[in-house]
């Protein structure tokens, strides 16, 4: 659950999802759930419009398996407990 | 059929399919419309004559024409229809009538009214339909002459309807053609005869009824109900070791409470056949060992609120409100056993906006035995104010898009395809997956990023202690549903029946895990960096679990309290093992020391360490980097994260003996040369300056101070003093910060001028901070 419990607390915080087909759409994360889908508000597609049917879309639901990359604000994350949730969670897949 | 849609504009196809259904009613109709009834009844001959008759009807009330005019143009517009059909028509439209002849109207109408219940227009159209059709076929007795019969047919039409105004709804003339009569009389008529009373009841009636025939089970809620979509039921056997099958399929979302269910069942026939429920559904006993999604979610449920989020996202209700909602709904209503997925720790769809007010919901009985499990979903209250605020904030700019999204969503021609229930159940059964018997641990990134932020805001604030909000995870009683496969008694093995509800194990497989020891060796470990690497990653689990220690010790009962203690001490006491010399008890390692320190990884770790270890053990530990400090800085050129130490050296320092800081000194000092080396970085600076101050304060603060009991700390002093004065400006790095008292200290040692070199040198006033 260390992802999940990473991107809720990035739930309201603006990012850049970077898809699988290349495309990337820039938004306001607005809930995510155990299987890292995402639900954005608010979107653009941050490149060059080359992708003119999402001209007129305003929120999207994300399937987990088809994110490449995540973008965040890097003053919202906390690097040091981020490594300290990893290490619990290896010492709880040990046990 | 075409009378009825034609008669009322809100018929839709619905009525026609209702009508399709009810057997009898088809045949009915048939017969009247196709059949034997209607011979060869032509019905727009019929309309058109009845209308006819409607406005010479109006005329009449008037007062305006008269009788033979009426027969006139009724004979006229009789004459072009068929003289044979006409009596039978007539007769068929007004069985009454005719049969009578000349008899008494009213008492037969009246029976003709009671004979159907009103109530049950479908089936009582049917019965009403079958008495006419007696009545017709008695009335076809000599028919009076057609001119006399239409007279009649005028005058009994009238009364025909007074006696309808005054009687029970007329439903009986509705079912038949006489529909026409009916809707057209009523209008004219009305308004003359009747008494405004016995109107509304009619109208009302009419209104309320609409069209015949249509079946009482078809009568939907408002907004279509697609509740009746029930998922196809499983074919599933009875299976030993399987649950038992229940009627309504497992995961079938909840509808109305139980009588609802029943119609249901009984209007889908082809239902479950071969597997009726044998055992009826039964009402659960308090705490139940199967709860649905529903039940379990609805024990942790929040007191409703409206969600600030923007209607053009869609219904993205709170977890909690669907759990209200249908908490209030479905009541005490068992519904098979939860899907098997109540796995601890796996998170699940997390609405936005979760609940005001996180409390502490167990409304079940409590469950000592059972362990606890925690509702993960809930927004920490510090992350809900945020939200807020940035929603508060868009919403002043969006306002107008926001309209026109709403605008959006009420043409959508694909919305409400499921019901609000539905995507409750759904959501629901994602959101169990979010429950985890220990939160601090899951979700551990989650809560100890809100926690440090509030606590920096309140260090901003000034320490304005307004309420440190705590996250509180509402807890839900988990149930635990163990599968154990049948096994029969003196039987070798288990039975090989599985089931998608009780899948079987098919190998035991035991987990063996491998000691330390043996990971070490088979490891091999060669590669010096990641030697470091792995011994400071060990030195970390053991630093987390010190720092887990308080929270721990908190929530442990009393009795277990000492072992944890024993548990923590081990665990600090393997901390500094790992950092000191093998003999010595107060010196730290300077090779181990300088190999964590080496990374990035553990300068941090030490950083994070020094706080917890105990006093002799700390300053021994900042000895050992004092010591070290030119190689470290030599080894920190790269990544300059020296600095890192400096918080935790303070308080370290703040906290010595006057003995041990002069030692600090002058493990500074050290060799010939170490001073400029020391100088040349930033760090060693700052803990120069760091070790006077402290030095400076503890003189001026205690007169008797042993700092100078001995030379050793002037002597130290001067040194730095000399060396700060030769060292060239560019060789000299700047602090982090400087204490403010240095000026009083150098001016304790030294010369005005010097002093006032010095105050150049370094840059330090008396006022600066």
């Amino acid at each position: 659950m260390l992802f999940y419990s990473f991107f809720k607390s990035l739930v309201g915080k603006d990012v850049v999802v970077e898809l699988k087909n290349d495309l990337s759409i820039c938004g306001t994360l607005h809930s995510v759930d155990q299987y890292l889908n995402i639900k954005m508000t608010d979107i653009s597609v941050t490149d060059p419009e080359k992708y003119p049917h999402m001209l007129s879309v305003k929120n999207c639901f994300i399937r987990g398996s088809v994110v490449r990359y995540v973008q965040l604000p890097a003053d919202e994350v906390d690097t040091q407990l981020l490594q300290d949730a990893a290490r619990k969670e290896a010492m709880q897949q040990k046990q | 059929m075409f009378h009825f849609q034609s008669f009322d504009d809100d018929c839709t196809l619905e009525e026609e399919e209702g009508l399709v259904e009810e057997e009898d009613e088809i045949d009915q109709f048939n017969d009247d419309t196709f059949g034997a009834g209607a011979i060869d009844n032509d019905w727009q001959e019929e309309h058109a004559r009845l209308a006819g008759l409607d406005e010479r009807v109006r005329d009449e009330v008037d007062g305006a024409g008269d009788a033979s005019s009426v027969d006139l143009s009724l004979s006229g517009s009789n004459a072009h229809s068929s003289a044979p059909p006409q009596p039978s028509s007539s007769s068929r439209l007004y069985p009454s009538i005719d049969e009578r002849g000349g008899g008494d109207l009213a008492e037969s109408l009246t029976h003709l009214i009671l004979g159907s219940d009103p109530a049950i227009a479908g089936v009582g159209a049917a019965s009403s339909d079958r008495s006419l059709r007696p009545l017709m076929l008695s009335g076809q007795t000599p028919q009076p002459s057609a001119l006399a019969g239409q007279s009649s047919l005028l005058l009994s039409y009238q009364q025909q309807h007074q006696v309808m105004h005054r009687g029970p709804a007329p439903l009986s003339q509705i079912n038949s053609h006489s529909i026409w009569e009916n809707s057209m009389g009523f209008s004219p008529v009305s308004s003359g005869l009747l008494t405004q009373k016995e109107d509304k009841t009619l109208m009302s009636i009419i209104k309320e009824v609409g069209l015949p025939n249509r079946p009482p089970a078809l009568s939907r809620e408002e907004g279509r109900d697609f509740s009746e979509r029930v998922p196809p039921p499983r074919s599933s056997s009875p299976v030993i070791g399987s649950p038992p099958v229940r009627a309504v399929p497992i995961g079938t979302p909840p509808k109305q409470p139980m009588s609802h269910v029943h119609t249901q069942q009984n209007n889908h026939p082809s239902a479950i056949q071969h597997v009726r429920a044998s055992m009826p559904l039964r009402y659960p006993p308090p705490f139940p060992e199967r709860l649905s999604p529903n039940n379990l979610l609805s024990i942790a449920s929040s007191p409703l609120s409206h969600s600030p989020f923007p209607a053009g996202v869609g219904p993205v209700l709170s977890q909690i409100q669907r759990a209200q909602l249908l908490n209030s709904q479905v009541g005490p209503f068992q519904r098979g056993p939860a899907p098997p997925l109540l796995q601890g720790g796996v998170g699940g769809f997390r609405p936005f906006f979760g609940q005001s007010g996180p409390r502490v919901g167990l409304h079940g009985p409590p469950l000592g035995h059972a362990p606890i499990r925690h509702n993960t979903t809930h927004l920490h209250p510090q992350h809900r104010r945020m939200l807020n605020q940035r929603m508060q904030n868009r919403g002043l700019g969006d306002h107008v898009g926001g309209r026109g999204v709403g605008d959006r969503k009420n043409r959508d021609p694909y919305s409400n395809l499921m019901t609000q229930r539905e995507k409750e159940w759904v959501a629901r059964i994602q959101m169990m997956q979010l429950q985890s018997t220990d939160p601090y641990l899951d979700d551990y990134y989650y809560q100890n990023y809100y926690e440090k932020m509030e606590k920096r805001q309140e260090r901003d604030r000034d320490n304005r202690k307004e309420h440190t909000t705590k996250l509180i995870t509402p807890q839900v009683a988990k149930l635990e549903h163990t599968y154990r496969p049948v096994q029969f008694a003196g039987s070798l093995g288990k039975l090989t029946v599985s089931s998608v509800n009780n899948p079987r194990k098919m190998i035991d497989a035991v987990v063996t895990t491998r000691s330390d020891d043996e990971e070490k060796r088979e490891k091999q470990v060669w590669n010096k960096r990641r030697q470091i690497l792995y011994t400071v990653e060990k030195m970390y689990s053991l630093l987390l679990e010190v720092q887990d220690f308080e929270k721990k010790f908190l929530q442990t009962p009393e009795h277990q309290r000492d072992a944890l203690l024993e548990q923590h001490k081990t665990h600090m006491v393997q901390l500094y093992n790992s950092l000191r010399e093998k003999e010595w008890d107060d010196r730290v390692s300077d090779k181990q020391c300088l190999m964590i320190m080496s990374v990035r990884k553990g300068k941090r770790l030490i950083s994070r360490l020094l706080p917890f270890l105990p006093q002799p053990h700390a300053a021994a530990v900042v000895m050992g980097i004092a010591r070290n400090l030119p190689a470290l800085a030599k080894k920190d050129k790269h990544d300059q994260v020296l600095c890192w130490l400096v918080e935790p050296v303070t308080t370290v320092i703040q906290s010595m003996s006057s003995t041990s800081l002069t030692d600090l000194l002058q493990e500074l000092q050290g060799s010939e040369g170490q001073l400029p080396l020391v100088l040349q970085n930033k760090f060693g600076v700052t803990l120069l300056y760091l070790i006077l101050s402290e030095g400076e304060r503890m003189q001026s603060s205690d007169p008797n101070c042993q700092l100078m009991d001995d030379n050793r700390w002037t002597e130290l002093v001067f040194s730095v003093t000399r060396e700060l004065l030769k060292v060239p400006s560019s060789a000299l790095s700047s602090p982090l910060f400087t204490p403010p008292n240095l000026v009083s200290l150098f001016s304790r040692y030294v010369d005005r001028q010097r002093l006032e070199l010095l105050q150049e040198k370094l840059q330090i006033t008396s006022l600066t901070r």
